[in-house]
């Protein structure tokens, strides 16, 4: 009989996976690596802090306080036979769980007793126990959570863009909720989010080790398989009308700092018209631009660490989701105003100069040996794997459109994102906590 | 062991270059890259920690072949983005700086050509051959980089957590070397001079401890010998550090309160524990953080999060090499004491043995997943040697997970009996328990 498994190999990556949908709609990745003392797997649903109104299969529309999704992600570790983390303990496994704005995912690592705690991820996860009382215990946790984002600048200066950069979406809003939006979830909210979107349509398992893949991926297929579930129908999710400009240019916070903090951010508002494979060029190309730009080996940089402006910390990036994306730049600096100045007349010379080819081919080259060398982290896989699934992308393929792209893509994408009237500015300044606008 | 010896996968080859270089080579065919670290060792103390904070970054601005960073990384980026770090640690009182290279191997190229001899030949010239001016380290580089590490050491108090930790090490410490942060003091950094900054530099390559640790799938006989050729320059004759200060008498508990505009209050708990890594209690003393607060299942997870609700975080560290032990967490300002006398319940109860055999075993296979998942990281792998070799304990990772194996119930409570606590640190807001403000300036209370 031949394999119900499909394997895709990456023969520059040197890696093989292994996929199987079961029956109950889960999608199920196994990535044998050999010579790991280290097993790892992640159990993720496609359901994050954005997703707060939603409809399955012409059903009403429910919406659900800001954080729930965050708030699910601590309760599901919890049942009648109490913590969960207890009974990964008892099996010398290390267990854990995060909530992006798109995703939540569970998971563990073991070196002994694989198997056992697969078999705890994936009943855990399927089986919920919400009561009032460890909903009300969870709240002073997560209450505390928040409050040590509060004094967490990175943080702050982070959603305090995201709040200018956009009017009404969602992303706007910290994954954990505020301390009041907490206090409105009840197990009844929690239940509706779970039935809809912790159904196995909407949740993939990547499993990665020195492992048999399809045995091992077998054991998950039964697991699902045996538990009746009917099929879900599909769930929309609500986001509101975006507006494409960006909602406020400027937003100062004064925090206890040693030195400002400075961040530049460029919203991109067209990521909703592209195609899933559009989508990945775009993060791509965008990525290679801004290193071209702003790279510690290009002139503007080392102009403005020799000038003390930045540190070397200064970073960018350039995220890409199907309802929201932005390009981000900052750090550390001495004087915010002259940092901004300066990054802006740069963006307008290179403008003038263009990309140089000798600098794109560089970055390229470069761009290819650092996500390889990513590929020793089994975490790394997992959980990049399963993030670009959920928007429709093969991981394993961002090699070969690294491998295509071209000097004029990138010059294109130059003009057309790095605009004036597409910014913003998030700033933190040292004195006490306030928010000034 | 020494050269010609078989290769063993996964095992440390070791050799000693005519300059004095220890070379540590781990073969192993699973990862993607090949990595180096360089460490060059000093005893941590007052009047040289700073200068010896500034080194590193000041080598990585440009060398004689390689003038500007700029120049530095574009070479590196050509070599398939080749990564060069460099760092300072801090490992009981030792000060290390840290140089690490990582290459992707060869076989991913597609040319020929060695990445490793090209990376190596970059991490020589930084290390060795320093962009010099008359006497000294050019000194707009050295300008630049003192102001640099200012912004370094003062941006400690971004991050609250790791603050409140480094202030309770602070208070407990302040008569010893240990007391001093990795990258030394702003009051030090006026009188560093590109001349005396080079001096110094020059003294310490030439006689203080100069090790490299690879990890990669190589052939350590070519490795050796091709580090033979590019790291043959001339130093003298080698240094003796001094050993640590481990087993320090505490008098009375130090309660230290500090004030900033903060949301969440820190409570840091700093113990003695006269336990240091080289001791047979050591592995006990694993066990002992590991119970209390290293795991979800610990007593402080357990009780402070999970029971009362009071914080997020609740955990404990040990610092194998000075043999102190840290308590942290993140709680609101007016639950000190109900937190504290938590805390203070879970450490009594380890003294008295009040730890049952489910805690005991978790422990044991939460330790024994860690050391065993330490072979899937290079860098981790390269940490648990150079702990070894700094704290005088040899294990391989099969001899250190069979005494690990062998601790029992009896052995941690002995450890527990010698554990005293130190210093009770608390950041808090500036608010009073009636809810006034006395508005301390932020920032200003770290003198």
């Amino acid at each position: 009989m031949p394999s119900l498994w499909q394997v895709k190999e990456s023969k520059t990556l040197e890696e093989n996976v292994y996929y199987r949908r079961a029956e109950a709609g889960l999608d199920v990745y196994v990535l044998p690596k050999k010579g790991y003392q280290k097993k790892y797997a992640i159990f993720s649903t496609h359901f994050g802090s954005i997703d707060s109104r939603f409809r399955v299969a012409g059903g009403e529309e429910i919406a659900v306080p800001d954080g729930v999704a965050h708030f699910l992600e601590h309760k599901l570790f919890e049942d009648e036979r109490g913590n969960v983390f207890d009974r990964f303990a008892e099996r010398g496994a290390s267990s854990n769980a995060f909530t992006s704005f798109t995703h939540t995912t569970y998971l563990f690592s073991s070196t002994a007793y694989f198997e056992e705690n697969l078999q705890l991820l994936l009943d855990f996860v399927q089986e919920p126990y919400f009561t009032t009382e460890s909903v009300s215990k969870e709240q002073g946790i997560i209450e505390q959570e928040i409050r040590m984002y509060e004094d967490n600048p990175q943080w702050r200066i982070f959603f305090n863009m995201l709040g200018c950069l956009y009017h009404v979406h969602p992303v706007r809003i910290d994954i954990a909720g505020t301390v009041e939006s907490i206090r409105l979830i009840t197990p009844e909210v929690l239940y509706q989010c779970y039935n809809t979107f912790y159904h196995p349509e909407n949740m993939a398992v990547f499993i990665v080790g020195d492992l048999d893949p399809e045995r091992i991926g077998e054991q998950v297929i039964k697991n699902v398989d045996s538990r009746g579930y009917q099929p879900l129908g599909g769930i929309e999710r609500i986001y509101p009308d975006e507006p494409s400009t960006v909602k406020e240019h400027r937003i100062v916070e004064t925090m206890v700092v040693s030195e400002p903090l400075f961040h530049l951010g460029f919203k991109d508002p067209h990521v909703t018209d592209l195609t899933q494979q559009e989508l990945l060029k775009r993060e791509i190309v965008t990525e290679i631009l801004l290193d071209t730009m702003f790279g510690n080996s290009e002139p503007l940089y080392n102009e403005l660490y020799e000038d003390g402006l930045i540190d070397e910390h200064f970073n960018f990036g350039f995220t890409a989701e199907t309802t929201y994306g932005y390009t981000l730049l900052g750090g550390e600096t001495k004087d915010p105003e002259q940092l901004y100045e300066r990054i802006i007349e740069g963006i307008n010379r290179i403008k003038k100069a263009g990309i140089d080819k000798e600098s794109f081919e560089r970055h390229r080259r470069s761009a290819f040996g650092d996500f390889l060398r990513r590929f020793n982290s089994l975490e790394f896989i997992a959980n990049n794997y399963l993030a670009y699934r959920f928007r429709g992308i093969d991981f394993l393929s961002i090699p070969e459109v690294l491998h295509k792209i071209s000097i004029d893509d990138v010059q294109e994408r130059l003009f057309e994102h790095l605009e004036d009237d597409n910014h913003a500015v998030s700033i933190i300044k040292p004195g006490e906590t306030k928010v000034e606008a | 062991m020494s050269r010609g010896g078989k290769v063993l996968e996964g095992t440390l080859n070791s050799t000693v270059l005519n300059n004095g270089v220890e070379v540590f080579l781990i073969p192993t065919p699973k990862f993607k890259t090949v990595t180096v670290n360089l460490f060059l060792h000093q005893t941590l103390n007052r009047a040289t920690a700073t200068e010896t904070a500034l080194i590193p970054s000041v080598l990585e601005r440009g060398s004689k072949e390689l003038p500007t960073s700029l120049k530095i990384r574009r070479k590196l980026e050509g070599l398939y983005g080749a990564r060069l770090d460099s760092d300072i640690l801090k490992k009981g009182e030792r000060q290390l700086i840290v140089f690490s290279l990582d290459l992707i191997h060869d076989r991913f190229t597609g040319e020929g050509g060695s990445l490793l001899e090209k990376g190596l030949s970059i991490l020589k010239s930084i290390v060795a051959n320093p962009l010099v001016e008359g006497k000294g380290f050019k000194s707009a580089y050295v300008n630049q980089e003192k102001e640099q590490l200012a912004r370094e050491i003062r941006g400690l108090i971004n991050d609250k957590m790791s603050y409140a930790v480094e202030r309770c090490v602070q208070e407990m410490c302040a008569e010893e070397n240990f007391g001093v942060y990795k990258y030394g003091r702003l009051e030090d950094l006026a009188s560093i001079t590109p001349e005396g900054c080079y001096a110094y530099y020059r003294d310490l390559i030439n006689h203080n401890p100069l090790q490299l640790y690879i990890v990669g799938d190589l052939e350590p006989e070519k490795v050796f010998s091709l580090l033979e050729e590019i790291f043959a320059f001339e130093r003298g004759q080698g240094r003796e550090l001094s050993p640590v200060d481990v087993y320090h008498k505490v008098k009375e508990p130090r309660y230290v309160e500090e004030r900033l505009a903060v949301n969440q209050g820190k409570l840091t708990l700093g113990f003695r524990t006269g336990t240091h890594y080289s001791d047979d209690d050591f592995f006990a003393l694993l066990f002992y953080n590991g119970i209390l607060g290293g795991f979800p299942h610990s007593k402080l997870f357990q009780n402070v999060r999970e029971k009362a609700s009071l914080a997020y975080f609740a955990f404990s560290r040990l610092e194998r090499h000075k043999g102190i032990l840290m308590i942290s967490s993140g709680i609101e300002v007016k639950n000190y004491e109900r937190a504290l006398s938590i805390i203070n319940k879970q450490v009594e109860q380890m003294a008295r043995g009040e730890i049952d055999l489910e805690e005991m075993e978790n422990t044991r296979r939460g330790l024994v997943n860690q050391l065993r998942v330490l072979e899937d990281n290079p860098y981790q792998l390269i940490n648990y040697y150079l702990d070894g070799y700094i704290g005088g304990r040899g294990d391989t990772l099969e001899e250190f997970l069979q005494k690990i194996e062998q601790v029992t119930k009896d052995d941690v409570v002995r450890v527990a009996e010698k554990i005293k606590l130190d210093t009770v640190y608390f950041l808090r807001n500036n608010q009073d328990s009636n809810g006034e403000g006395d508005h301390l300036k932020g920032g200003e209370a770290d003198a």
